[in-house]
């Protein structure tokens, strides 16, 4: 069996859970704590990847990426090409996952204690002080679930890596991008044998982080 | 979200995709899958360079060449796609070469009882599904489906067809007993499990199989040399090994 498509795959997972909590983390506290005009839309926006095609979300952001769209021109003044590479599939893992990491932790946010973060505020911390010190350090179980959720579905993600990143093997093929290549080709052993592989890392990382910190997915 | 993308980059985590010598990346259409094989390890062997093969329906690889996708070399399954890239100035003009005529077959498993030695026979009843290429986008697909519309069949069988991808995706149709027939390339048919019968070329348009290098490429020589080496001697004999045509023959 190659074994690049796995280290590819926990690679572009890793860099797009980075990405995911980097992004993701704020703007849950922010659904859970702050009411904003527009807070509606902004949440059903950020959780439209759960439920929107991938085909549609792929589509889009090869329009934007890809070497005709604004970002894309823009990128490639730079030298620096997005589309049809690794980066284009941490995009696509990171969009994909974002809805998990946001709903996960804004569950998180809301199960907090607001009498704590009004007390900080009243004791004259700031809003990034009352995140930081006791919003994160109270509900980082509800944030490490998400985290670990978005972790898997960027593991996974076909539809949205297909469109963007292509299938090159050795350089965009993901895990199951090359389960769905193995398959078409009649490599059926390969295609057992990532898919084994696919099972095997997802079940370790929610049973044994689950365990350990005592989370629920 | 870009940015911390782009700026990850810079720390060296890119993998083979910054290797010292840059394989040269080869789009081919699905039917040629079987015979690429051998041809690809046969380039590598000789001009010692590496080819990355990616497989697809031409259509699909268009459209990824059209927004970017790194490819060298473009071996599509019907020159029409090549044309228009060439329009798009996309593509180097004066390498595009045919380098093969494409023939379809019908399909199914050898170790079903179904045998299908011409069209015709597709309307028995036990045949539930057809598989072929999806025509919106695949030159195998948009052949099966003419040749049944100037047979006659298309009304009465369309409601049983299903469409792969690509022409790879829809034999496995066949091969793993979803579809029990199908219409596909022949250099993916010719396999030990599966039953296969020549389809009369002047059913359908000819699928004039046309090879580009692209305008983008940094490796313009060794793309040529690619193209030249399929439609080379040892090329030859393998692309007829899996029943095309070839530039130079007739039908």
């Amino acid at each position: 069996m190659d074994l690049f498509p796995v280290w590819l795959s926990l690679r572009v997972a890793l860099l797009a859970t980075l990405v995911t909590v980097a992004a993701g983390v704020p703007f849950a506290w922010l659904l859970a704590r702050r009411h904003f005009p527009g807070r509606d839309v902004v949440n059903v926006l950020l959780l439209s990847p759960l439920v929107l095609p991938p085909t549609v979300l792929g589509y889009y952001l090869l329009m934007v990426i890809g070497s005709r769209g604004t970002v894309g021109r823009f990128l490639a003044g730079w030298d620096i090409e997005l589309a049809f590479t690794w980066r284009a599939a941490v995009l696509a893992a990171a969009l994909g996952s974002f809805p998990l990491l946001i709903k996960t932790a804004q569950s998180g946010f809301e199960s907090v204690d607001r009498r704590l973060e009004q007390a900080a505020e009243t004791l004259g911390h700031s809003a990034l002080s009352i995140f930081w010190t006791i919003s994160v350090p109270l509900a980082w179980r509800a944030i490490l679930a998400g985290t670990v959720l978005a972790f898997c579905r960027a593991f996974g993600d076909f539809g949205i890596t297909l469109m963007v990143a292509g299938n090159i093997p050795g350089r965009t093929q993901t895990l199951p991008l090359a389960i769905y290549d193995h398959v078409q080709a009649n490599q059926l052993d390969e295609a057992n044998a990532m898919s084994l592989v696919s099972i095997g890392i997802v079940m370790f990382l929610m049973l044994a982080l689950g365990r350990a910190a005592r989370l629920r997915f | 979200m870009l940015l911390i993308a782009v700026l990850l980059d810079a720390t060296g985590l890119a993998g083979r995709a910054q290797a010292p010598s840059t394989p040269l990346i080869v789009f081919a259409a699905s039917d040629l899958g079987p015979p690429f094989k051998l041809v690809v390890s046969e380039f590598e062997r000789k001009t010692g360079t590496d080819v990355t093969l990616v497989l697809g329906s031409t259509g699909m690889l268009a459209q990824q060449i059209r927004n970017g996708a790194p490819a060298d070399v473009f071996f599509a399954a019907n020159e029409s796609f090549i044309d228009a890239l060439t329009a798009e100035n996309l593509t180097l003009r004066q390498s595009t070469a045919l380098y093969a005529r494409g023939r379809i077959s019908t399909v199914t498993l050898r170790s079903s009882a179904l045998r299908i030695n011409d069209l015709g026979d597709l309307a028995d009843r036990r045949v539930r599904r057809i598989a072929i290429a999806n025509p919106q986008h695949a030159p195998y697909g948009i052949a099966a489906k003419q040749a049944l519309e100037a047979a006659g069949l298309w009304k009465t069988l369309e409601p049983r067809l299903v469409f792969g991808e690509n022409v790879q995706q829809a034999v496995q149709f066949v091969r793993s007993g979803s579809a029990e027939a199908g219409i596909v390339a022949r250099s993916v048919a010719d396999t030990s499990d599966l039953y296969w019968t020549l389809i009369d070329e002047r059913l359908h348009a000819p699928l004039s199989q046309t090879a580009t290098v692209l305008a983008r490429t940094k490796q313009p020589a060794a793309s040529i040399a690619f193209i030249e080496f399929v439609n080379g001697l040892q090329g030859r004999v393998v692309m007829r090994q899996f029943g095309f045509v070839l530039p130079g023959e007739s039908f």
